[in-house]
């Protein structure tokens, strides 16, 4: 488990950089390198580095000074960049006032908020809870811009000055733009570190992730510190995505997936370090630019060039030295008992699941006036895409719920689950090859194990979806791997039992059933020594590992099982329309609402998959809605729901870290006679709220009045002793 | 020859030597104590006895076999089990499937004969813990979380027991029934049990060792039975001025 920290930095260094010259000698050019080239592309290299240094800057201040990393960072860019967009472009501001609207006034107002609203209540929840919520931060903001700025209409965001002023370097320019985002980008890191190192306000946000109480004994005022913090990474995430806006064009994925960079380079600087950081930035923006200028990948790996971000983020992550990452501190609750779903319970959940399926699908429930009838074909393709999305959410279950290892990368393993199913079974839809793809993913889970099995956290986190997006950019887009869309139908239908699932509703049926089971299998895995050992080493390795479990075997063994499920899921998901996008159908942030829904739902209970089958029946019920007309006011609640659904459920979190399942399950236990349990837990947690606090004793507060004379009466003092006002309102 | 032996172990983390040419032995069929002040490397050298952290130098024996370079798993398997002065429960789980875990992992080599759930009530009942069975173990009160902890070790059917201040967090009466077990253990011959006991509360301490090691700044400075150790200058002056050792040492309880 303990490596030699410089020995496996150096292994990694040496292996990285002999893949680098055995890629680079593989497809080189052979374009002249002169010196003029040469210099032409470094500059553009220092300049696109720089771009992202102010994005890893945001980052690593956020970081360092209220623990929680920040996946929003590039969505507020987007998010600024098109606001940016709109007044200066679309309402003729002057780009100087547009630039200080928007990163003057409108970020760090979105950053405190999100402070106040959502962060600092994240302080004490679980990392997942906490990676999680800024994830749904990230799709919220997305939505938010894809709503108001649709995306029909072509966007530009002008360079400042123009690209053609500037200095002249021989034989090209240098744009004042980029020359202005390389000084300022330097000037922020390195007043940044000034701000943290040496005054007196970078001095207490240091202390303050440290130690809160302390801090704040000390004088410090923690919540100011991390309003201030995130007021100052919301800012550089702005500028950030207003400056590169220019280079890449304004759609929002694409400036998204910026943040990518950002994390590799603030992953190099092991999430803390500022200089290292920006070191990191400007190495991946040098690697970008060389490789742009002087090898060709070919058209087979045409996002290859893309994939560095995500390959040094890999590597760096996996060499990095482990430090103890702060995990999320569990905050003492009433005594709870420990409840399984029961078999039958499970039972009846999966056959209520398979029959009010087939109720919709069918079109065997009325609703009166609207005519509900069969669904159409529309319906049907839209309910089948998001119940193939359902499944590969199950597969996250034993994984991410109770083994507590973070996976962004879901699509990843059932993309793969969808390439064997295609080299296997071919053009004959044999639905028996299936099975075999379950068992040839199990490896692949396994592959990504091992270096996982010695990450937490954090870490782990980014490790997945820097492999979630070197798979979406190198493996599915080769023309070997994935069929370019739009040539037929590449995944026939399946065959299965003698039947052919050649009709969407028998399709519909069949991923339903496959649902069950799977639900099932998770039910009787939560029962079972594997889901117990699973959670075990979730709590604690150190102790899992002294009662003799291995460990690193046990995590390959989950993210066998985790990978089979979603490989299985991901030949239904490529199944569904006969061929899937290899770009689109993988996408990260395609993968990242996934996750968010399991763990909306309550990603530690197996019944919380039921959960997921509801979206694909609001879908296809909204739509068919949306056909009968004049019930406009139900179609756009159904489409906030499947929109921003996700995202605010996550939300939620926060307050109800157990999830949607969780507490459904609890507001129903007054018709369950069966859930005893849950109405004695709700009982005694009323009986709580009615006894008068006095936990904090004045640390945070003064006492007021009538807290001296709750606590008086419980140390019976007699009342004559309490002196009549003043009593520790006026603490000197 | 010692069940457990621990030769010369020298464990720095960078400037800092936690533990500087470190010996313990413990024998089977007794308590062995190791008291020393706060910070002196005494859970420094539970983590390197179990193999959670890999001594700078020296040795691990168990049974007579080098086992220094044993993976944490295999040394379970040998038969050492522990309990953590900073609870490591596993909190999502019930008090039961605690244990539970640990019967299953240890049921092929060591419980052969019996079931699962039997063996595994059997040792909450050892520790008390028989009504908060089903409960979940992050809602417990933190005396009764090491309780599980210790439950749970049992559930190894170790030959080495390490307990990392087991009383914090219980009341007098409970302290006394788990010295009161530790005896009983140790006295069964069938259970052919050592117990190593890093414990603050002297007068437990005092009560069910048999031996005492002493560390201070990762140094063994004195060994023996308790009233050699109570009588040493070097310990006298280890503790001079701490509350812990004065009520051990005239017998008047803080």
């Amino acid at each position: 488990m303990i490596f030699g920290v410089r020995h496996s930095v150096a292994v990694a260094a040496a292996l990285g950089t002999l893949a680098a010259v055995i890629i680079a000698v593989l497809t080189w050019k052979g374009a002249p390198v002169t010196s003029e080239t040469f210099l032409v592309t470094t500059y553009i290299g220092l300049f696109l580095g720089a771009l992202w240094a102010m994005y890893a800057t945001g980052l690593v201040v956020v970081y360092t000074t209220t623990g929680v990393f920040n996946f929003a960072q590039g969505a507020i860019g987007v998010f600024a960049a098109f606001l940016y967009w709109e007044l200066h472009v679309n309402r003729d501001w002057h780009s100087i006032l547009a630039l200080f609207v928007v990163v003057g006034l409108f970020a760090p107002a979105l950053g405190v908020v999100l402070d106040i609203l959502i962060m600092r209540r994240l302080r004490t929840a679980s990392l997942v809870v906490q990676l999680m919520v800024t994830v749904a931060i990230m799709v919220l903001l997305l939505s938010v811009v894809g709503d108001i700025w649709e995306a029909d209409t072509p966007r530009r965001v002008p360079y400042l000055f123009g690209i053609n002023n500037g200095i002249d370097l021989g034989p090209s320019q240098l744009p004042w733009h980029r020359l202005i985002v390389f000084v300022v980008a330097i000037a922020i890191a390195v007043s940044m570190r000034f701000l943290l190192r040496r005054t007196r306000i970078g001095t207490a946000m240091r202390a303050v992730v440290d130690n809160r109480e302390l801090a704040a004994l000390n004088g410090a005022r923690p919540n100011v510190v991390s309003s201030t913090s995130w007021a100052l990474g919301s800012m550089m995430g702005a500028l950030g995505g207003i400056l590169i806006a220019p280079e890449l064009g304004l759609d929002p994925a694409t400036l998204n997936n910026v943040v990518i960079i950002a994390f590799a380079a603030a992953a190099f600087g092991a999430l803390r370090n500022l200089p290292l950081a920006v070191v990191g930035a400007m190495l991946i923006g040098l690697l970008r630019a060389h490789t742009g200028a002087w090898l060709d990948f070919g058209p087979d790996f045409r996002f290859a060039h893309l994939s560095i971000a995500p390959l040094l983020l890999l590597f760096v992550v996996i060499a990095l030295p482990q430090a103890r990452l702060e995990v999320g501190r569990l905050a003492h609750h009433l005594r709870r008992h420990e409840r399984y779903t029961k078999w039958w319970e499970g039972l009846l959940g999966c056959g209520v699941v398979i029959l009010l399926a087939a109720a919709f699908s069918g079109g065997w429930l009325d609703f009166g006036g609207w005519d509900p009838g069969a669904w159409g074909s529309r319906e049907l393709n839209s309910a089948n895409e998001a119940m193939a999305l359902a499944l590969i959410g199950l597969s996250l279950v034993p994984l991410i719920g109770w083994a507590g290892q973070i996976n962004f990368a879901p699509l990843a393993f059932a993309g793969f689950g969808a390439f064997v199913y295609l080299k296997l079974a071919g053009d004959t839809g044999n639905g028996y090859w299936i099975l075999m793809v379950g068992l040839l993913c199990a490896p692949l889970g396994a592959i990504v194990a091992l270096p996982a099995a010695r990450l937490r956290g954090l870490y782990l986190a980014l490790m997945t979806m820097a492999f979630a997006q070197a798979m979406s950019l190198i493996f599915f887009p080769h023309p070997w791997v994935m069929p370019i869309i739009g040539t037929g139908r590449q995944f026939p239908h399946i065959d299965l039992f003698g039947i052919t699932f050649d009709d969407r509703r028998g399709f519909f049926m069949l991923m339903v059933s496959v649902f069950a089971i799977f639900v099932y299998a998770l039910v009787l895995l939560r029962r079972s020594r594997y889901g117990r050992r699973w959670m075990a080493i979730n709590d604690s390795q150190a102790a899992a590992a002294t009662l003799g479990v291995p460990v690193v075997w046990t995590k390959v063994v989950v993210y066998a099982v985790s990978a089979s499920m979603a490989g299985i899921a991901g030949v239904f998901w490529a199944t569904v329309s006969g061929n899937v996008d290899s770009v689109q159908g993988f996408d990260l942030l395609l993968g990242f609402n996934i996750v968010l829904l399991v763990a909306a739902a309550g990603v530690s209970i197996p019944m919380a998959g039921i959960f997921l089958i509801f979206i694909p029946l609001f879908k296809g019920f909204g739509l068919r809605l949306e056909d009968a007309g004049n019930v406009d006011f139900l179609v756009t609640l159904l489409d906030i729901m499947t929109t921003y659904g996700p995202g605010l459920m996550v939300l939620g979190m926060v307050f109800n870290p157990r999830g949607a399942i969780f507490e459904m399950g609890r507001g129903f236990s007054p018709i369950l006679p069966w859930r005893s349990d849950a109405r004695a837990e709700i009982a005694a947690e009323n009986a709580q709220k009615r006894e008068p606090e006095i936990g904090e004793l004045g640390l945070e507060r003064p006492f007021t009045p009538e807290e001296v004379i709750a606590i008086d009466r419980r140390l019976e003092i007699l009342d004559d002793v309490v002196p009549k006002e003043g009593y520790g309102t006026s603490r000197s | 020859m010692a069940l457990l032996e621990a030769e010369q172990v020298v464990m720095r983390f960078g400037g800092v030597v936690a533990l500087d040419n470190a010996s313990v032995d413990i024998d089977s069929g007794e308590v062995t104590g190791l008291i020393g002040p706060n910070g002196a490397g005494k859970t420094t050298l539970f983590n390197v006895v179990t193999g959670l952290l890999p001594p700078t130098s020296g040795r691990v024996k168990f049974d007579g076999h080098d086992i220094t370079r044993s993976t944490v798993a295999k040394r379970s398997q040998m038969g050492i089990a522990r309990t953590f002065q900073k609870l490591e429960a596993f909190n999502t789980l019930s008090a039961f499937d605690n244990v539970r875990v640990a019967v299953e992992k240890n049921h092929r080599a060591k419980w052969k004969h019996r079931r699962v759930g039997e063996v595994a009530h059997e040792m909450l009942g050892k520790v008390g813990l028989d009504e908060v069975a089903d409960v979940t173990v992050g809602t417990l009160p933190t005396g009764s979380a090491r309780l599980v902890e210790l439950a749970r070790a049992l559930a190894c059917r170790p030959r080495v027991l390490l307990l990392d201040e087991p009383s914090s967090g219980l009341n007098e009466e409970e302290t006394t029934s788990i010295g009161q077990l530790l005896l009983e253990l140790v006295a069964d011959k069938d259970n052919d049990l050592a117990v190593l006991l890093v414990e603050h509360d002297m007068s437990f301490v005092m009560g069910v060792c048999a031996r005492i090691h002493v560390l201070d700044f990762g140094k063994i400075i004195a060994v023996g039975t308790p009233i050699e150790v109570q009588a040493d200058t070097a310990v006298r002056a280890a503790y001079l001025g701490s509350d812990e050792f004065r009520a051990a040492y005239t017998g008047v309880d803080e």
